[in-house]
């Protein structure tokens, strides 16, 4: 290679760099990773006023009647899932859930084990920009406790045969028993 | 298939041990056939005689920049899992000192004396041995240096978080910088070497 061939390889190169760099310049951000932003004020009034979960009755209650627009997700790993999930969930894991498309319209349940994961995942889903999200309180174990084997009194009230029919709508079975005092059983149920 | 491969779990730990000899025997190899295994071709650099080494540099600089932001646009490259070292503006300032000095004092800088050595110089083997002792020294002596090791933590700086920039302008400006500096660096040679002949 002469010193010219070399020189025009070189011009060459740099008009590459150049036309690259101006690419760049308007190409945007080259980071995969979605940014959100947190108003935490916002969040916070949001946990106080406790418009951030559903309790397992309510979820039930919306899937029997078939709201419109509801997705529930299910956190949870594959095996979890293939062993038992909530009717019509869907799983999306909690390392997924930032790149999983949402629409406006739809409002998002989001339930785990427990409750911890989907409370980390309505953070990521809020900061996100997803205003109706929502994330079960006590999770799969409040939906198994308080959906599909509820305890009802021995003397059925009407509460009774509703949660009754609620959970044998979702194949559930009701037990006979003394129901634990509303304190008790909302502190149980925030156990997560 | 998506990068950082290995922080993406395409290879476990021995075939990445594998793959960086392998990359650190081609950059060697590269450097050597650049010609940076001479110590006096590295000291043009400081007489203004020969300026390959901040011309390799920089292009290397510039070809991994455009390269690392091109992938990470077109998905190819998840920059968030590249380690960016973090920056701590004193202790990297003095070790910047000792670095041009060493580099000044023995006419080679650490990658440049490993090709040396291996290509046989004596001047590069001393460099690598001078190199290995201070890196025991400064292990042996770490607890009087920690202070100064960890002192004026800046965390992970990068320039468009520095300069407020977006990334790509940020790729832009340091491009136009290189092809200046290249441009720079040819005619201050063609001046010093016409007045030397």
């Amino acid at each position: 290679m002469t010193a010219d061939d070399t020189r025009r390889v070189i011009v060459w190169l740099g008009i590459g760099a150049i036309v690259l760099a101006t690419g760049a310049a308007i190409a945007g951000d080259p980071y995969l990773g979605k940014k959100g932003t947190i108003d935490v004020d916002v969040l916070a009034r949001t946990v106080t006023q406790e418009d951030d979960h559903v309790t397992a009755v309510e979820l039930a209650g919306w899937i029997r009647e078939r709201r419109a627009h509801v997705r529930v997700i299910d956190v949870r790993s594959e095996k979890e899932f293939d062993e038992y999930h909530i009717p019509t969930a869907e799983r999306i894991p909690l390392g997924s859930l930032t790149s999983a498309r949402f629409a406006p319209t739809e409002t998002i349940v989001l339930y785990s084990e427990g409750g911890a994961h989907a409370a980390q995942g309505w953070v990521f889903l809020r900061a996100l920009g997803h205003q109706r999200v929502f994330f079960l309180r006590g999770g799969l174990n409040e939906w198994l406790e308080e959906v599909m084997s509820p305890t009802v009194g021995t003397r059925p009230s009407h509460a009774d045969s509703v949660t009754s029919a609620l959970s044998k709508y979702f194949g559930g079975t009701p037990q006979l028993g003394e129901r634990a005092p509303a304190t008790v059983a909302r502190l149980r149920r925030r156990g997560c | 298939m998506r990068a950082p491969l290995y922080e993406l779990g395409a290879f476990g730990n021995t075939a990445a041990l594998f793959v960086a000899v392998l990359i650190g025997v081609a950059f060697g190899w590269c450097l050597e056939r650049a010609g940076m295994g001479s110590a006096r071709k590295l000291a043009g650099q400081f007489y203004f005689t020969d300026l390959t080494v901040f011309k390799v540099m920089f292009s290397a600089i510039v070809t991994a920049m455009l390269g690392a932001f091109w992938l990470g646009r077109i998905g190819w490259l998840d920059l968030s899992r590249v380690y960016v070292p973090e920056t701590f503006a004193v202790p990297q300032l003095v070790g910047g000192l000792v670095f041009g000095v060493g580099f000044v004092v023995g006419g080679l800088c650490p990658g440049t004396s490993c090709v040396a050595a291996a290509t046989g110089r004596g001047d590069g083997m001393m460099l690598v041995a001078g190199m290995f002792s201070g890196a025991i020294a400064s292990g042996l002596g770490f607890r009087t240096l920690e202070p100064l090791y960890s002192s004026t933590p800046l965390g992970t700086l990068t320039l468009p978080q520095a300069l407020h920039l977006p990334y790509g302008v940020v790729v832009a400006l340091v491009v136009l910088v290189a092809l200046g500096g290249f441009r720079g660096a040819e005619w201050i040679e063609s001046r010093v070497n016409a007045r030397a002949s």
